[in-house]
């Protein structure tokens, strides 16, 4: 009887304290549950052969995916180097100690998601190895900044050494040119050449003329760089100005199918500008159809080049048959950086440049783009 | 060229290379030219010569374009100043206020275009020097001086202004 009644006591205090231990895991199962509803990172749990048991939201909104699709698949298939990620849980599991790395991610609908990993080992009583818990920061943005700064940081290096060495270049050029120029002067006064010998020469000192121009466009470009130095007023006209910029693309519309027409205005249309700014202008320009189109791959690619005046302006529009630009990256080709192509192909420099120059010279551009149909870019610039 | 009269560039740069080829394209093209290599040399010739049109480059060891010019224009006040820049310093130049000059033009400059500013500022030297022989003229003609002592100023006027 007596026995009887110490069992009860005893099962009574069992009871107890599993009622105490029942609220304990309640609590801590809560506390859990609201780390991996709010956090925003991704929060995961494995089996010891990566098969995912657990996922948490912030997880679910970083990568894209919901708990359905990702329960029981292996963690490392998301990874973007799935290899790299199954070695890096290879080698945080033999020492048992946590570890961080850096590793991207593959959002579902594609791009990478640059990750702070930590890893921890998840462990049974005896010791034993049951799984693996991983919590992942999402640092893309951050890792995108930095990558930003340092090409600024480069940028700004390159500009600075680009003016340095164009400043040096600027003088012997003049002494070039003059000298030319004085040669030129001689040759025409000359008396006992003959006729061969005179144009013979006259064409060399033409020919040293016309390269020592070129170089100082060169040098006043890469200072242009470094700095932008106030605009220059000329009186030119703006469809030679469109055709010297085709020519300097000739070698790039070779080799492919592209024609490039001129819809002019008859005759020439003369305007009080800075030619060798718009001359940069022109060259981005149509230097981008040329991409647009190239990156189309159609058999037939077509750049349309038109101008019109009103009472006090130019309209140059350039209009191409392209892939065009989609809808959500309409707003960003004006941004600093902002570039499709491949990195070290674009700068992400050529569109912000140009909005830059028509801005100093008081003008406007505007654009219209569909995708698969081709991106047409008018500047409108005061005549004057 | 042969049916105005020669006009006077004051050349000022350290580049002598330059200069000499600079000079003998002007010289041959009916220019009168005087080539300085500083900016206390162009000070100098200045006292005792007149000039045009200046051109200066921006960048000189001593005395800078910039002062150079303004040197130039206390001796001579109708002279014309072109400056020449490497890039960039234009907006220096710009920037401090001193915008004196006639015209900044980019180095290396263009030959033809510098003969153009060169023009230019000339035209613009002989218009004011004109406009002010003019008033000096209106101000000593109403001074109430006699007939003879206003033909003996305007005489005097002829000379400062250079008009015959």
């Amino acid at each position: 009887m007596e026995s009887n009644n110490s069992l009860q006591t005893e099962l009574k205090r069992v009871k107890q304290e599993l009622a105490g231990y029942r609220i304990e895991l309640h609590q801590t199962r809560g506390y859990l549950q609201c780390i991996l509803q709010s956090s925003e990172d991704i929060i995961f749990a494995t089996e010891v052969d990566g098969m995912l048991i657990s996922f948490s939201k912030g997880g679910e909104k970083v990568l894209g995916y919901t708990w359905e699709e990702l329960a029981g698949r292996d963690i490392k298939d998301l990874a973007e180097n799935p290899l790299l990620f199954q070695e890096f849980i290879s080698s945080s599991l033999q020492g048992g100690v946590t570890t961080h790395l850096d590793l991207p991610f593959r959002h579902k609908e594609g791009g990478s998601i640059y990750c702070n990993v930590t890893l921890i080992n998840l462990t049974n009583r005896e010791g034993q190895r049951v799984g693996t818990v991983g919590v992942c920061r999402d640092i893309t943005l951050w890792k995108k900044l930095q990558e930003d700064l340092v090409r600024i940081d480069r940028l700004a290096e390159i500009g600075r050494l680009a003016a340095g060495v164009a400043h040096e270049i600027n003088n012997p050029l003049a002494i070039i040119g003059e000298a030319s120029g004085w040669a030129g002067a001689v040759i025409d006064d000359a008396e006992g050449l003959t006729p061969e010998d005179r144009s013979e020469l006259e064409k060399a000192v033409k020919g040293i003329s016309e390269q020592t121009k070129r170089c100082r466009n060169i040098t006043h470009q890469l200072l242009d760089f470094a700095r932008r130095s106030a605009p220059e007023k000329t009186e030119f006209d703006v469809h030679t100005l469109l055709k010297e910029s085709v020519g300097f693309l000739k070698s790039e519309v070779k080799h492919t199918s592209i024609e490039i027409d001129f819809d002019f205005m008859p005759g020439p249309l003369l305007m009080h500008s800075d030619p060798r700014l718009l001359e940069q202008v022109f060259v981005n320009f149509i230097t981008n159809a040329i991409h647009a189109i190239n990156k189309d791959g159609k058999n037939k690619g077509r750049i349309e080049i038109q101008t019109r005046r009103t009472d006090s302006k130019v309209e140059i529009s350039f209009t191409d048959n392209g892939i065009g630009i989609p809808p959500e990256n309409q707003q960003k080709i004006f941004e600093l950086f902002y570039t499709t192509k491949p990195p070290g192909k674009g700068t992400g420099l050529g569109l912000p440049i140009c909005q830059n120059i028509i801005k100093k010279i008081g003008g406007e551009i505007s654009f219209h783009s569909e995708v698969g149909v081709g991106t047409s870019f008018t500047i409108s610039i005061p005549l004057s | 060229m042969t049916d105005q009269p020669t006009i006077r560039i004051l050349l000022v740069d350290d580049e002598e290379t330059l200069l000499e080829f600079l000079s003998k394209r002007l010289l041959k093209q009916g220019y009168t030219v005087k080539a300085t290599f500083s900016g206390e040399e162009a000070v100098k010739v200045a006292k005792d010569e007149q000039f045009d049109v200046a051109v200066v480059d921006l960048k000189m060891p001593g005395i800078d374009g910039v002062e150079t010019q303004k040197r130039l224009r206390q001796m001579q006040p109708f002279l014309q100043c072109i400056v020449l820049t490497g890039h960039g310093s234009i907006e220096t130049a710009l920037e401090s206020g001193q915008q004196e000059a006639f015209q900044y033009l980019l180095k290396p400059v263009d030959y033809d275009n510098l003969i153009i500013s060169i023009q230019k500022a000339y035209d613009k030297k002989m218009k004011l020097q004109y406009q002010e022989f003019k008033e000096k003229v209106a101000e000593i003609s109403t001074s109430g001086m006699g007939a003879h002592g206003i033909k003996k100023a305007i005489g005097e006027l002829h000379k400062i202004y250079g008009i015959e």
